[in-house]
């Protein structure tokens, strides 16, 4: 049998850096290692919480003038928070990157100003979010200044989206809404199940876009704004946005419904495609099982496959596996939490077993001490800490949700620091600072 | 408003006693009014554990309810065949069991009368491969398991077209006390506060562990004790036949497939309140790690959802077994003629048992309020079966999936996990015609939200579609929906661990992120009670 010439290189072998998890953090890490020069592998069970959440970036939601200032000032006096390790130029700039890359890719996230203001977006029950960016289509909802009258718009039938339910929320936020369901040109599927990603892909075609607007526009006269369910297309949401609001004659925008998030889809496509054509590697789908560590370096990870692993190598590994949604952080019935791949120290809430992670109500204010306090804690290298509290590793890197600290669902910044954390891990990893 | 009516005999309760006895009442010729002060199932026999009992469970300390339920099993099974899957049961011992134990519950079986088939472990293993290989005995009983909800809907339409009525949402809120003799109940509706007065020439608590308190609205002190149990609903059936523990009754001895889970249970707390659902990380521990002696590998499965109920425990005085706790008390029932314990005519009480032996409840304490009212008709409630399909009315999604890919569902999925359609939705709050309706409401007729999650997609839906039919306001809807959300996470909050953690992370992040719901829903003023 002929040799086979690659059988003794390690798969992987001429990586600088691979990434594990296709989060937000996980794929602004690699395409910045990638735009440094660094030979980049993004290894992942799945995409990302992007998949499942609004669209929007918060970076902190509840500031009501500079954002980024309000930021500096909440990091200054809370020093564990992964702003503060971060450090504030971090954020600017893994912003910055985000949103050049994201444009590039035919994703532009635009601000309400230059001043960084919050923007005022609704949400299908017509409450007010106040994220810093957005997908355009979202970031055409602007609501500053806005007082109606809007048109919100639905599809008869169409089980994700209910117009009429925003009306009254909204008008108390001082908007004035009307709404109305129109009949789709088209159901492919007829029948009982159309979910968010039909209906995108729908949008992708021309002639279907013209006979929706068609079917708009006598609604829409007098209205300053038109609110569809976040699904205008999945290929080229820009042109779709400009096409329908050209026909219909007023500013279209796009507003957050039950996931699968078209505008997370539509991000994760873009970063997969660009990445690709970076010639970094994309594997999702694929399970690491195990981070490999010798002399206090990690050497390899290991990759599920059909009943047998794989070893990776590289030289830095960033480590953005999610916090306890998404397979970061795992958590037992005894009240264990642990992370999985290199059982890196997890920080945990206070008490006995599962006693203080959960409160009364699910929506209560602030929370549950479980999302902001179980998760990694990390250096301003973005070095996961070892029991001894120095670094754990060398040359692993933590970032985004995996961090504790903050509550990703109440405190409005979760976006916000998977960007800055990404964007300090790539600095420190490959020793880009200037 | 202040309406008033008169009926023979007022049926306080609208659980399966409740509903069973308001049923035989109708049929002895005795115009029965049932009133609810929540929906109907909704107190223990809504909160219980699903088994219709061989007896064998208590064929040791408790003959005389191993005997009731024996006989009652079958009974039920023949009224009753769509509320029931007659899944067999079994009962397994462990060498961690007392070896004694095995015999002396055969004799108690053979006493009671409940037919035993003895099995090897092979065979029982064949018969249900998950369960642990580790097994020294095993026996076959005629458990089944079985739908309260289905069970008691069908008394209580049975009940109505013999004439009788009942009405959801009111609660007793006081009896009438004419000297010696209970004459009637001032009614309170629990949604809109509207009072009525209704006069009967007998009222019947059958209150389950609140019986004690209505006792107490005509003066008269009913000495009940409470003791809670807690269950855990896992996401697939595991078994498909019922497996108990054989050995000496103790805390997660029974696994029950019903439907699309297995409910596994339960526990045995003492408490001072009728309504102290509360679920200690020990008893989810317990439960589980109990569950996984018998099934190997169970307690990393998916559990769903967790709930607890409280049994009344009364034992007459003249049992002499005062200071008897939990387990000790004998799960027989009572049945309390006030007139000849207090002189009190016109109030009977009955409680305690179980729910497979409510129409023998109900009989015993319909002969009562029978012999008070001077009716000499008997009992027939154990002949005719009851209106309703004559096979099991299974909650199964293999049947909701099959119609709706014949079409025979038609209209879009709302709930996914549980295969509700928005036909359905529709039709089910058409049938409320103009009185309220909850989304709770909604998902005790149709399943709605009870799936693995737990209502995290198809609330929003079912909110939208709430609003459409009944045209109510934002806000309303907006209470609707956090009430919604609320009582979903009340069942879920003992279990937040591994996937089901993930999953309401994800649908606080619906609710909260998405939604915004949490901007708009009120935060409730009262805490609830016992949290
Ligand atoms: C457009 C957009 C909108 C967003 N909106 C929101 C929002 O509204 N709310 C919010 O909270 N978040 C939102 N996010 C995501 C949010 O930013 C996350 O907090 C952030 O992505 C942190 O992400 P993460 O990468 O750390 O983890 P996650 O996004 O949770 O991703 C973790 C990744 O790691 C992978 N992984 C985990 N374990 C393993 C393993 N053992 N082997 C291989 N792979 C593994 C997972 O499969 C997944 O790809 C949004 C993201 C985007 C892009
Ligand atoms: C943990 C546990 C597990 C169990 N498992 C099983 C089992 O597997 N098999 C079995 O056969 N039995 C089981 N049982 C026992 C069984 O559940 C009960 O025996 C049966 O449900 C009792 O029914 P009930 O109608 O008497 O009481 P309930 O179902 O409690 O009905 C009483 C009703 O009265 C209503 N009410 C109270 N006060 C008022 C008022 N003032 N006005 C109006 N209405 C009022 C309540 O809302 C309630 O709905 C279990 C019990 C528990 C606690």
């Amino acid at each position: 049998m002929p040799e086979n010439p690659r059988a003794n290189i390690p798969p992987g072998a001429g990586t600088d850096v691979i990434v594990i998890g296709a989060g937000l953090a996980g794929l602004m890490a690699a395409a910045q290692a990638t735009q440094a020069g660094a030979r980049v592998r993004v290894i992942a069970n799945g995409w990302g919480q992007q998949i499942v959440s609004p669209g929007w970036i918060s970076v902190c939601d509840r500031a009501d003038d500079d954002v980024i200032a309000e930021v500096r000032g909440y990091a200054a006096i809370h020093p564990d928070h992964p702003y503060a390790l971060a450090e504030d130029d971090a954020m600017v700039r893994g912003i910055e990157a985000f949103r050049n890359v994201a444009q590039q890719n035919g994703q532009p996230y635009d601000m309400r100003d230059k001043d960084g203001h919050n923007l005022r977006l609704m949400t299908a029950l017509g409450a007010i979010q106040r994220p810093m960016l957005a997908p355009r289509g979202m970031a055409n909802g602007d609501l500053t200044g806005v007082g109606g009258p809007v048109l919100l718009v639905g599809f008869t039938g169409w089980r994700d989206f209910f117009p009429a339910l925003a009306i009254d929320n909204l008008r108390a936020a001082g908007v004035e809404a009307r709404a109305v369901c129109i009949d789709l040109p088209a159901n492919p599927s007829g029948t009982w199940d159309l979910w968010p990603g039909d209906v995108a892909r729908l949008f992708d075609g021309a002639d279907f876009r013209a006979a929706v607007s068609g079917r708009i526009k006598p609604h829409a006269k007098g209205a300053v704004k038109v609110g569809l369910p976040a699904v205008l297309g999945l290929e080229n949401p820009v042109e779709a946005l400009a096409d329908l609001s050209e026909q219909i004659g007023a500013p279209v925008f796009e507003i957050p419904t039950l996931p699968p998030s078209m505008a997370g889809v539509r991000l994760s496509n873009a970063l997969r495609r660009w990445l690709m054509r970076h010639r970094a590697r994309v594997q999702v789908g694929h399970p690491v099982v195990r981070g490999v560590v010798a002399n206090g370096r990690c050497t390899h990870v290991e990759v599920g496959a059909l009943g047998h692993t794989n070893p990776f190598y590289a030289d830095q590994f960033i480590l953005a596996t999610g916090g306890l949604y998404n397979g970061g952080i795992l958590s037992d019935e005894t009240g264990r939490l642990w992370e999985p791949l290199f059982d890196l120290p997890v920080a945990t809430p206070p008490g006995d077993g599962r006693e203080g992670w959960y409160g009364e109500r699910l929506l209560q204010e602030r929370g549950h001490p479980i999302h902001r306090l179980a998760g990694l804690r990390a250096n301003k290298q973005m070095q996961p800490l070892g029991q001894d509290g120095g670094p754990a590793l060398e040359n692993v890197y933590a970032v985004g949700h995996l961090l504790a600290g903050f509550n990703p669902l109440t405190d409005g910044c979760a976006e916000g620091i998977a960007l800055a954390t990404a964007y300090k891990a790539v600095q420190t990893a490959l020793q880009l600072d200037e | 408003m202040n309406t008033s009516h008169s009926v023979d005999v007022l049926v306080v309760g609208g659980g399966a006693t409740g509903a069973a006895a308001a049923y035989d009442l109708a049929r002895r010729g005795m115009r029965p009014l049932l009133v609810e002060q929540l929906d109907l199932s909704t107190g223990t026999s809504g909160r219980y554990h699903g088994l219709l009992h061989s007896g064998g469970r208590y064929a040791v300390r408790d003959l005389e309810t191993a005997a009731e339920c024996i006989v009652e099993n079958q009974v039920l099974r023949r009224i009753a065949p769509f509320a029931i899957e007659d899944t067999g049961g079994l009962f397994i011992a462990t060498p961690d069991d007392p070896a004694d134990f095995p015999e002396r519950w055969l004799a108690g079986c053979r006493t009671a009368g409940i037919p035993t088939e003895s099995i090897t472990a092979a065979q029982a293993r064949t018969q249900e491969p998950a369960l642990t290989p580790r097994i020294t005995a095993a026996y076959r009983v005629p458990d089944g398991s079985c739908d309260s909800f289905d069970l008691i809907h069908a008394f209580v339409e049975a009940t109505r077209a013999l004439g009788g009525d009942a009405l959801i949402y009111h609660r007793v809120r006081d009896l009438i006390r004419e000297g010696d003799a209970v004459v009637g109940a001032h009614l309170e509706d629990t949604r809109t506060g509207e009072r009525r007065t209704v006069s009967a020439a007998c009222v019947l608590n059958a209150a389950g562990p609140w019986a004690g308190v209505v006792a107490g609205l005509a003066g008269l002190d009913v000495g009940i004790k409470f003791d809670r149990g807690a269950m855990i609903a896992m996401n697939t059936r595991w078994v498909n036949t019922i497996v108990n523990r054989l050995r000496p009754a103790d805390d997660g001895d029974i696994l029950v497939p019903v439907g699309t889970v297995c409910v596994l249970g339960t526990t045995s707390v003492h408490t001072d309140h009728p309504d102290d659902y509360r679920i200690e990380a020990w008893e989810v521990s317990k439960i589980l790690s109990e569950a996984d002696v018998v099934v190997p590998g169970i307690r990393h499965g998916r559990a769903l959802r967790a709930w607890a109920g409280v049994r009344p425990l009364y034992e007459p005085p003249e049992a002499g077994h005062d200071d008897a706790e939990g387990r000790e008390v004998k799960r027989t029932f009572s049945v309390i003629d006030h007139a000849q314990r207090d002189g009190v005519r016109g109030l009977v009480t009955v409680v305690g048992g179980k729910l497979t032996t409510c129409r023998l409840m109900a009989e015993q304490a319909v002969d009562v309020v029978a012999a008070q009212l001077g009716n000499e008709a008997r009992c027939t409630t154990a002949g005719d079966p009851l209106p309703g399909p004559h096979a099991p009315r299974y909650h199964q999604l293999g049947g909701r999936l099959h119609k709706l890919e014949h079409g025979e569902l038609p209209g879009e999925l709302i709930c996914e996990c549980e295969m509700v359609t928005r036909a359905q939705l529709e039709a089910a709050i058409d049938a409320y015609g103009d009185q309220p309706v909850a989304l709770d409401d909604l998902r005790r007729d149709l399943r709605l939200g009870m799936g693995p999650c737990q209502a995290g997609f198809c609330s929003y839906r079912a909110a939208g579609i709430l609003q459409q039919k009944k045209g109510h306001t934002g806000p309303d809807t907006v209470e609707a929906f956090g009430a919604f959300v609320d009582e979903r996470f009340r069942g879920v909050r003992p279990l937040l661990w591994g996937h089901q953690l993930r999953q309401m992370y994800l649908d606080e992040l619906i609710y909260r992120r998405t939604l915004g719901l949490d901007q708009l829903a009120e935060q409730p003023t009262e805490e609830p009670a016992h949290a």
